[in-house]
């Protein structure tokens, strides 16, 4: 009887302890660890060095904390369907008050790299770290709606309340920030505020130190050389493969700091790192070189997906000080025409080597979504087309050129601009002559000009009447596959709606009024069907305002070195999710 | 001495202060600032960026920010704060200033040990078969951008490496699992991936010092003194390194002022192209991303050590030479 009653509890507690668990689906890698390998190191290059441990200020994209923070948040979304799925949430969240709250619980038994349980107390004073304004965190942002606070609250030790200012599409993505040790960081704010939070884990400090919620913690730090993670010990009592074995199956990753781009290239070819990304056709043709020859065993696949980036042309319509110019940018019939002149085709072959994708919309082209949605809705492609480039030139009154061969106004003045780019981006360069070019056989004169960085960025950045550029061609990266829209971007007022900045921040078209009502309805609308219907909406004004010219942006390869296991299937693969998760891959 | 040193004390604080001032207000001049790629960023509101920007101080006056930073680097010592490492300046440099060492100390006694004895072979043997190959392969070397040499080098290398499995680094400083090592396996692990840039910095610096030696030992051969002490019967050797070698040093000794900051300074693009973890390749990122305080901190420890090293090797001068009084 006893050992009956024993048996039973045991497989109470067993189904507890397994319910506690998050089980990593099987169909999240192409390739199962079904011989048990465990152990090993993911090696893995950085360009610059790590500049701190504290994730309250850390800036750069690659940081330690951002490394530490795989297998950590709320919610996490699936590369097979961008759903969001529970996480460290035990469930769904509990919506109420017309979408603006949101009451989670937690998973049970999820613990700290040191041994303490994680509780909704570490969410909370994440949180308040992370909106004060004197610690200077790089996601203070992300806690804001329009400029409104969300803000979270603890119901009990396992559930949280999120409040949010209106609903968002967005909102279980926010939601699924890195809950920080409220033992440490929280203790630190209470004692001395902002000031105390910007001294902890500075790369001073002794990795022992370090206390991680997700799957890696650091292990040493040599400044300049390289960082040493190792599996957070408690990680795997609460993500388990689909056979119940804890998780990660690596119990290392190094990241080596290589001077550039081309020294990690070296290190891939070599042997040394895992992984790189391939940044042209010449890489590509490197590393199938090595592949060829024998020296290298890795596996490679060209043109996976196109990359979340874009290149465009943008004009300024706050031109003041030359109402002729203004008129003319102002005027959508000449933002057509150029769209036009645009050989988005020449440029692909140029200035990325075959290696890229055409871009007609501020969506990048991998979000395919709401690409296609778009186009079926009737967003309107200004497609390479001379012809149509000059008789929409000739409807504002450019028919006569000059002996020169350029357009001329009723006074004798020739049609041109000046584009500016940064200097010392070759592909940008490479991009801005072939447009150049192009405008030249129609008649338009460019001068284009490649400027310092810092000063072109005023330049877009700049507010006013009277701002001082002509045109730029520039690119954006960054932004998610939930509303593909940026919030700096498509607003009228925000500070990247770069064609039309006045001091007053107020929109000069109607299509821009519609668009920037679409982008705030698309943005708190939570059904996925009728956010992406609202983008379509959003893309055919945007299309016909054509307020920038889209250029063309780069594609997304694939290499990485044969002794790694458990990547995607090959269809998984793309530049956003990329192409395995840490968790599931194993050395073979 | 101590007036001496007063002296080069009270002289030298115009000098840093003109330095600092240059220092801080051609970094200002460049446009842009720390946080202007980010205001790329559309992630980041405007909000966001004008609370970094207080944070940072970078909306007060460049004059402003100036007499702050003087002030705390005055009373507390404090060269700032790094905004892309948001720690203290000397925290930061302070590791890579020591990796930097390592490697400009081994090449600095390496430097020596080839262009001294190659000097006074050269002048002792004056215009032999020896002394005429050994100044045409140095004058080549010299010619020679090192890290142009240093790229050669890798070349060679990586081909000993394909063709016989010689596992022999070309970059960083340590190996994979460095810190499983004991003290005497880390020293030997440090030294096999220094040793390569540090002989590549000191053959292709060596040619100038050897010129030096030899023309400065040709010139006190000639001496009367010299003539002097072997007509009187001293030997050879004595002739060469006890009278002549030790007249002929001065420009040597005073050229030490110049080893202090130049160990702080680290390597220069060795350190790039060697992937090694020196001061170059992180004030060269700071420039990049305008991290001023860094910049300024860095080149202020570097104006103060020259002002000490100057003295130093005044010092030097006349300890070699009686007939420099220092006073």
């Amino acid at each position: 009887m006893k050992k009956a009653l024993t048996l039973a509890l045991a497989l109470t507690l067993g189904t507890a302890a397994a319910q506690s668990a998050f089980v990593w689906p099987a169909a999240w890698t192409a390739e199962q660890n079904t011989a048990n390998k465990r152990g090993g190191e993911l090696r893995l290059s950085a360009i610059s060095d790590f500049k701190t441990m504290n994730p309250f200020t850390s800036a750069e994209a690659d940081s330690i904390p951002d490394r530490m923070e795989t297998g950590a948040g709320l919610f996490t979304q699936d590369p097979r369907n961008d759903e969001f799925i529970p996480y460290m949430a035990a469930g769904a969240p509990v919506v109420s008050n017309n979408n603006k709250r949101f009451v989670v619980k937690i998973r049970q038994g999820m613990k700290f790299s040191d041994g303490q349980a994680i509780t909704a107390d570490d969410w909370v004073s994440t949180w308040r770290i992370h909106t004060d304004d004197k610690v200077g965190s790089n996601s203070y942002d992300t806690f804001f709606l329009v400029g409104k606070p969300i803000t979270v609250k603890k119901i009990d030790n396992y559930t949280l309340q999120f409040d949010f200012p209106q609903p968002s599409a967005s909102a279980l993505s926010l939601m699924s920030y890195t809950p920080w040790p409220d033992h440490v960081f929280g203790k630190a704010y209470r004692e001395g505020g902002a000031d105390a939070i910007k001294k902890m884990w500075g790369l001073g400090t002794a990795p022992s130190q370090i206390v991680s919620p997700g799957m890696w913690v650091v292990e040493s730090y040599r400044a300049g050389e390289r960082t040493v993670f190792k599996k957070n010990p408690n990680w795997g009592d609460w993500n388990k493969d689909s056979r119940g074995q804890e998780l990660p199956y690596l119990s290392n990753m190094s990241v080596r700091i290589v001077a550039d781009a081309n020294a990690s290239l070296a290190a891939f070819l070599a042997g040394q790192i895992d992984t790189v990304g391939m940044r042209n056709a010449d890489d590509l043709a490197q590393t199938k070189k090595a592949i060829d020859s024998g020296s290298l065993k890795a596996f490679l696949k060209a043109n996976v997906s196109p990359q979340a980036t874009s290149q465009w042309i943008t004009f300024n319509w706050n031109k003041a000080g030359d109402p002729a110019k203004q008129k003319l940018f102002r005027d959508v019939r000449f933002r057509r025409a150029m769209s036009h002149i645009a050989n988005r085709q020449a440029m692909v072959q140029l200035a990325l080597g075959g290696l890229g994708s055409e871009t007609y919309f501020s969506v990048y082209p991998i979000f395919k979504n709401q690409i296609d949605a778009g186009l079926a809705a009737g967003a309107p492609q200004y497609k390479y087309d001379l012809a149509q480039a000059s008789k929409l030139l000739a409807q504002i009154g450019y028919t006569k050129k000059n002996a020169q061969g350029y357009l001329v106004d009723k006074s004798g003045k020739v049609l041109e601009f000046t584009l500016s780019t940064n200097a010392g981006n070759t592909v940008r360069e490479q991009l801005g002559r072939i447009f150049a070019d192009e405008a030249k056989k129609v008649g338009v004169k460019v001068n284009f000009t490649p400027i310092d960085f810092n000063t072109l960025v005023g330049q877009l950045t700049a507010k006013g009447e009277n701002r001082p550029f002509d045109a730029i061609l520039l690119g954006l990266s960054g932004g998610s596959n939930i509303w593909s829209f940026g919030s700096n971007v498509v607003p009228c007022g925000t500070n990247l709606h770069s064609y039309n900045n006045p001091t007053d921040g107020k929109c000069a078209t109607s299509q821009e009024q519609l668009m920037t009502k679409l982008y705030y309805q698309g943005d708190s609308e939570l059904n996925d069907a009728k956010r992406r219907a609202i983008g379509s909406q959003l893309m055919k004004a945007e299309g016909e305002l054509q307020p920038v010219i889209y250029l063309v942006g780069g594609n997304y390869h694939v290499a990485f070195n044969e002794r790694l296991g458990g990547e995607f299937t090959a269809n998984m693969m793309d530049a956003y999710y990329g192409h395995r998760l840490q968790a599931l891959t194993f050395i073979k | 001495m101590i007036p001496f040193l007063l002296r080069r004390l009270v002289q030298s604080i115009p000098t840093l202060f003109l330095a600092s001032l240059l220092i801080f207000f051609v970094i200002q001049l460049a446009p842009g600032d720390f946080l202007t790629p980010a205001k790329l960023n559309p992630n980041i509101s405007p909000e966001a960026l004008a609370a970094l920007e207080r944070n940072f101080g970078l909306d007060r006056h460049p004059i402003e920010q100036y007499l702050l930073w003087m002030k705390n680097m005055i009373f507390n010592l404090d060269l700032g704060l790094s905004f892309s490492y948001q720690q203290p300046v000397l925290d930061v440099i302070k590791p890579r200033i020591a990796n930097s060492m390592y490697l400009v100390l081994l090449s600095t006694i390496l430097f020596y040990a080839i262009a001294i004895p190659i000097g006074v072979f050269g002048a002792v043997r004056q215009n032999s078969l020896g002394d005429k190959t050994i100044n045409v392969i140095l004058y080549f070397l010299l010619g020679f951008p090192s890290f142009f040499l240093a790229l050669i080098v890798i070349y060679f290398i990586l081909q000993i490496r394909a063709g016989t499995g010689l596992d022999i680094p070309i970059n960083g400083m340590t190996s994979n699992g460095f810190d499983s090592m004991n003290a005497g396996q880390k020293m030997l692990d440090i030294a096999k991936h220094i040793l390569i840039p540090a002989i590549i910095l000191a053959v292709s610096d060596a040619a100038g010092l050897t010129r030096v030696i030899r023309g400065q030992m040709l010139e006190v051969m000639r001496s009367d003194y010299i003539r002097t002490a072997r007509a009187k019967g001293v030997s050879e050797r004595t002739a060469i390194w006890k009278h002549t070698f030790r007249n002929a040093i001065l420009p040597i000794v005073a050229g030490i002022g110049g080893l202090l900051p130049g160990a702080v300074a680290g390597a220069g693009f060795i350190e790039v192209v060697f992937a090694y973890p020196g001061i170059t390749p992180m004030i060269l990122d700071a420039v990049n991303s305008q991290d001023l305080y860094l910049i300024a901190g860095f080149t202020v420890i570097t104006t103060v050590l020259l002002v000490i090293g100057n003295a130093l090797s005044d010092i030097l001068l006349a300890v070699v030479d009686p007939r420099i009084k220092v006073g």
